[in-house]
């Protein structure tokens, strides 16, 4: 009966404001891009079919405003969410340096059952800027602090479609890995038992 | 399980006390319906399934209302085909005065909604669908007693119109949503109950829109409802084009099961389709710099003062501290408000016990026992006759549906 059902897999990006997160959403499901900066009011959200060991998934990817301040945002928003994709932008370092800020922002208002193995992924985004000359934040850095974490770490260009198929696919394989199995009726967004489900441990990459 | 004002909800005590319940007779429909929010905004309207009223939508009334935009919603009218429906519709339009609309429909509502934005698409200027079918003829097939529901007695009418919904043991908010839609269902005569049948087996299907699949938002649960997986994905098929707003879980009725999350997705529908909120314009709203402050981060202020405001106020107006919040960022807010209503109204509700339903309710309920008590005889008469006729007649279904199915 409930064969045919697609999983939904929900996907949350955060990151300081005009790093790019609405440009990386908008190339990778509708391979578009402007040059028009417009700032996201409050959030918005895309859908895109994938793939992926013949079953067919529903991502649905939730864009945020960047200069938002996070408590406006809430629950609804961060509900059930399977992984969190962070984006600096290569060419500015207090962007980088926000990271951790927002990955503890997420983890507080998400509060995943199990939040030392919640994906997430780190998009390091814009290096096709002036050649990579204006870069400041180095890759070794970068992934430094991801393997710290235990993150994987993506290099990404919005705008020449550069190696954002390749991040969003990590991105589901992750998201994939943190939904538990959908046979289990395993409530998301109140814990009655006030103990730690059983969840599939999350991401190791 | 029991419905009535005393076991309700918190917040839901708190909503009737502040939104009128409207009830107007429209050529021969008697139209029972809630309109609140700023007039200037074009209306969303809410169109409740076969097992709804006006009332399950009163946590998106009260939401979104507050944001500053109109939400009105209604019962289904006593229609008894398709075409019937339209033509209330439309009358029940031009007598509120109400001419470009957002529909918002779930489930039978939904089907309604289509069939509307098809023979009216003037009138219709988006879609939210939810847990919904374009077409109705398995329904038909799976009620062969169809022709004589308009004898069929209350109890067999209302068993069969909850029974789809899940009644093992379910997560609390779903839980308390599928009590809610329960007490409602107490609260519907047999006449409405037959008639939401009627067109619910009426076999009929959505022709095909003029509205752009853009302007359509489709808001599916993905856990469960009584809506066949089939019939979701022929409306999803036949809007390829539409938003995809799922929800991961909420059952049948996830406007009040994860009332924070389907408030999101409305409002996202309407800022898409160019409905602007007016939080100007809600009465009791502070008026300074409420239109332009869109863009300022709202600290967390709003808790405190929320509190602390309502605690004193008792029933003339929406509480403005929402009301001054961005029209969009407020996702959250609309749900910590919520939460914190409904510990407030638990309260409230405490402190003031039974003496204080509001005046409405009670000419409502006078109303209402007049009504029942004249209906009474001749509803026994009439059940106590077919209840002896109606094995005689779903025998002869069963048998030739069993004919069939060989």
């Amino acid at each position: 009966m409930a064969s045919r059902r697609r999983m939904l897999l929900k996907v949350i990006i955060l990151g300081d404001s005009g790093v790019g997160k609405t440009s990386l959403m908008n190339q990778y499901v509708n391979r578009k891009f402007s040059n028009q900066y417009k700032a996201t009011i409050g959030a918005d959200f895309l859908t895109k079919e994938v793939q992926f060991e013949d079953r067919l998934y529903t991502l649905q990817i939730w864009d945020t405003a960047g200069q938002e301040r996070f408590q406006s945002l809430g629950v609804a928003f961060y509900r059930g969410a399977d992984c969190c994709v962070l984006v600096y932008d290569v060419n500015v370092m207090k962007s980088f340096e926000n990271l951790n800020n927002w990955r503890e922002e997420f983890l507080i208002q998400a509060s995943p059952s199990d939040p030392e193995n919640f994906p997430f992924v780190v998009l390091g985004n814009k290096i096709d800027v002036d050649g990579g000359n204006s870069r400041v934040v180095s890759e070794k850095k970068a992934k430094a602090w991801c393997a710290s974490k235990g993150i994987p770490y993506f290099e990404t260009s919005a705008k020449e479609g550069f190696n954002v198929d390749a991040a969003f696919q990590c991105i589901a394989k992750n998201a994939l890995k943190n939904e538990p199995e959908e046979e289990i009726y395993l409530p998301d967004t109140i814990d009655v038992a006030g103990g730690n489900q059983p969840r599939s441990t999350g991401c190791e990459c | 399980m029991k419905g009535g004002v005393l076991s309700a909800p918190g917040d839901y005590i708190y909503f009737k006390s502040q939104v009128p319940l409207h009830k107007i007779p429209i050529g021969s429909k008697q139209w029972r319906y809630y309109d609140f929010g700023p007039k200037v905004v074009p209306p969303l309207i809410c169109l409740p399934g076969i097992a709804g009223t006006a009332d399950v939508y009163y946590k998106q009334i009260m939401s979104l209302s507050m944001k500053g935009y109109r939400v009105i919603s209604v019962d289904i009218p006593r229609a008894w085909n398709n075409h019937e429906w339209i033509q209330a519709f439309e009358k029940f339009l031009d007598t509120i005065d109400v001419h470009h609309i957002h529909l918002y429909g779930t489930a039978l509502g939904g089907f309604l909604a289509q069939l509307f934005a098809q023979h009216r698409p003037r009138r219709v200027r988006s879609l939210v669908l939810s847990n919904t079918f374009v077409e109705t003829t398995s329904f038909s097939a799976s009620m062969p007693w169809a022709p004589i529901v308009g004898w069929a007695p209350a109890f067999i009418l209302k068993r069969h119109v909850l029974s789809g919904i899940r009644d093992s043991p379910q997560e609390p908010f779903i839980a308390d949503s599928v009590d809610f839609v329960v007490s409602q269902v107490e609260t519907l005569s047999r006449e409405d109950l037959a008639s939401r049948l009627t067109l619910t087996a009426d076999a009929a299907s959505v022709g095909p829109l003029l509205l752009p699949d853009s302007s359509i938002t489709l808001m599916d649960t993905n856990d469960y409802c009584a809506t066949p997986q089939s019939l979701k994905d022929q409306v999803c098929e036949r809007y390829p084009g539409a938003r995809r707003a799922y929800l991961k879980s909420g059952g049948d009725f996830p406007f009040l099961s994860r009332p924070d999350e389907v408030n999101l997705h409305l409002q996202l529908h309407l800022r898409r389709v160019g409905v602007e909120a007016r939080p100007d314009l809600i009465p009791g709203a502070p008026k300074d710099g409420s239109g332009g402050s869109s863009n300022e981060p709202n600290n967390g202020r709003k808790d405190a003062d929320d509190s602390s405001e309502n605690d004193k106020r008792d029933s003339e107006t929406p509480p403005p501290a929402e009301s001054a919040e961005p029209p969009l960022a407020p996702e959250a807010t609309g749900s910590h408000d919520l939460d914190n209503q409904l510990l407030k109204m638990a309260k409230l509700s405490d402190d003031i016990g039974e003496s204080v339903s509001p005046p409405l309710e009670n000419s409502f309920f006078r109303d209402k026992q007049n009504l029942l008590v004249s209906r009474a005889l001749l509803n026994v008469t009439c059940e106590f006759f077919i209840l002896n006729m109606l094995p005689l007649y779903l025998g002869n279904c069963t048998f030739t549906g069993k004919v069939a199915v060989m």
